[in-house]
């Protein structure tokens, strides 16, 4: 019995000797399987959900993403969408937005990108205000609070 | 053979040394260089070969003088001061600040650390998916990579991660050295089960709001790494948090105590790691037969990972981190580095000499990159 151990013991220890040789030179390799893990996606709360709408007008493109709710057991009562300007933006942008595709616009927004100051005009009680306002890489980003019901 | 290993200590022969640091020579040179050294940049090519012999030369000393963490916590300490240098040199080309703004959170461009993984377990489990505003794959710090590299360490190292693998043990490692003698010799020992309150009370808190509430909320090092921009009450209270924290946990405690204190009393990483000392290979014993009970390994000890009864029943606490500080501290001889199921006093040097391989190769090559960058930006700097 305590010959096995022994044996156990160093064959564990040379195990991880392996795996550590071989832990670099395939940390590309490994990295990607473990990218393809179910649960390796980033959180809609980061990414700021899927795109569901897409409008192109003149000089920008506007993208309007599907509502986030999303909470641990259970989705949550508050929420936000996320609105990305792209392309060659005026100095002040205005958009009246339908974010849930039922034909009435939800709220209208004014976006100063002087002063950075943002400006929302409700339609639907369930539009609260805005969280995040922001200059990006791409253009714009805007996430605008909701309330679940 | 056994009474031999026991009065020999750890010290060997010149070629004996050489002999045992030439398989690290030649993996690190792989590794390093892909086995094509590149020295058309100078500056390159000489910060590459620094790295490359202090590495080497680090090894060398711990087989030829048989201490371990005098020489570890050498390049442990450098690896933290260069990671910070890195990542701050990094933020500073991209985003010509230290801090990063709502937009690189909204894009995900937030470099990942290990810190984050205890509170992404819940929300994977559940959610399906990563709290955490990084990129998954490609680019710089990502999760995967991240992952795979944690998961491994403290698979084979166990808590040995967080004196072989943490690019932030180094900074209270090194603040705990710099004083010869401790001013506070005495901290209530109940403080080093607060990482596992720590712990319990972020992977909730993360689960709940969906948030690495420690990186938002606690990190000291933020400090040295990156923080989010101050605009408001709410993002200045976080940078105060941070700063004291860095400052009376990295700084002054360590000093003062001579004890890594982040990591014995708030690190939730740590307190993982030391759960997966129970299912390691490699560990550490404690000859009964050799101990003459003086307790000096006590005394060194930097995380409270030992105590007497420790000693008196032969048995290292899971706090251990396998630094080797108490080994090179002990005049018998008597704790060592072992493996599990190899009885205490028996097969030392053999254990020894895997256990140093191991973890020393994957500092060695986690660090490199980083050390690399940092001394080609000295360079750099200087010329
Ligand atoms: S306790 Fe935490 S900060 Fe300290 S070395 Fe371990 S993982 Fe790193
Ligand atoms: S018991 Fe020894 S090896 Fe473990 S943490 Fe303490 S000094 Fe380091």
């Amino acid at each position: 019995m305590k010959k096995t151990k022994i044996i156990a013991g160093i064959f564990w220890a040379f195990l991880g000797l392996i795996v550590f040789i071989i832990l670099f030179p395939g940390l590309n390799n490994f990295s990607v399987s473990v990218s393809k893990l179910p649960f390796m996606k980033i959180n809609p709360r980061y990414t700021g959900g899927e795109k569901a709408y897409h409008l192109v007008a003149e000089k920008c493109t506007l993208d309007i993403r599907r509502p986030v709710f999303n909470g641990f057991l259970k989705e949550s009562n508050s929420g936000f969408v996320q609105i990305d300007w792209r392309g060659d933006l005026p100095a002040l942008i205005n958009d009246s937005i339908d974010y849930n595709g039922d034909g009435e616009k939800d709220f209208f927004i004014q976006i100063n990108r002087k002063n950075l100051k943002t400006d929302l005009k409700s339609f639907n009680p369930k539009v609260k205000d805005v969280v995040i306002s922001t200059p990006t890489s791409y253009g714009w980003a805007v996430r605008v609070g909701l309330l679940k019901e | 053979m056994d009474n031999i290993l026991k009065t020999t200590g750890m010290k060997k022969s010149l070629g004996k040394s050489l002999l045992y640091t030439l398989p690290m020579f030649l993996i690190t040179f792989m590794f390093l260089t892909g086995g094509k050294p590149n020295f058309s940049d100078t500056a390159s090519g000489i910060a590459l070969l620094t790295v490359f012999i202090l590495v080497n030369v680090l090894f060398f000393f711990m087989h030829f003088t048989g201490k371990t963490d005098k020489y570890r916590a050498v390049l442990f300490i450098v690896f933290a001061l260069s990671l910070s240098y890195t990542l701050i040199n990094n933020m500073l080309e991209v985003r010509k600040a230290m801090y990063f703004s709502q937009a690189d959170i909204l894009e995900c461009k937030i470099p990942f650390c290990h810190l984050v993984i205890p509170m992404m377990i819940l929300p994977a489990a559940f959610t399906k998916s990563i709290i955490f505003p990084g990129s998954i794959i490609g680019g710089f710090a990502n999760i995967s990579s991240m992952v795979v590299l944690w998961l491994v360490a403290t698979l084979v190292l166990g808590r040995g991660f967080c004196s072989w693998g943490c690019f932030y043990g180094g900074w209270d490692d090194g603040f705990s050295r710099i004083r010869k003698r401790p001013v506070i010799k005495k901290i209530n020992e109940l403080w080093k089960w607060m990482p596992y309150a720590v712990l319990i009370m972020v992977i909730l808190s993360a689960a709940l709001t969906l948030m690495p509430t420690y990186c938002s909320w606690i990190c000291p090092f933020k400090a040295v790494t990156e923080f989010e921009q101050v605009t408001s009450v709410e993002s200045a209270t976080k940078a105060g948090i941070f700063l004291s924290l860095f400052g009376g946990l990295v700084i002054v405690l360590p000093v003062m105590t001579k004890k890594r204190t982040q990591c014995s009393f708030l690190c939730p990483l740590g307190a993982i790691n030391s759960l997966s000392n129970k299912i390691t290979p490699f560990t550490v014993k404690i000859d009964k037969s050799a101990c003459n009970e003086c307790f000096k390994c006590v005394g060194v000890c930097p995380l409270y990972a030992l105590s007497k009864e420790d000693i008196r029943s032969g048995k290292v606490s899971i706090f251990c981190s396998k630094c080797g500080k108490c080994m090179d501290a002990c005049p018998q001889n008597a704790i060592h580095y072992g493996i599990k199921g190899v009885p205490s006093g028996t097969l030392k040097n053999f254990s020894r000499n895997l256990f140093l391989f191991v973890s020393y190769l994957f500092m060695a090559v986690f660090s490199a990159g980083s050390i690399i960058n940092t001394f080609h930006g000295l360079l750099k700097f200087i010329f």
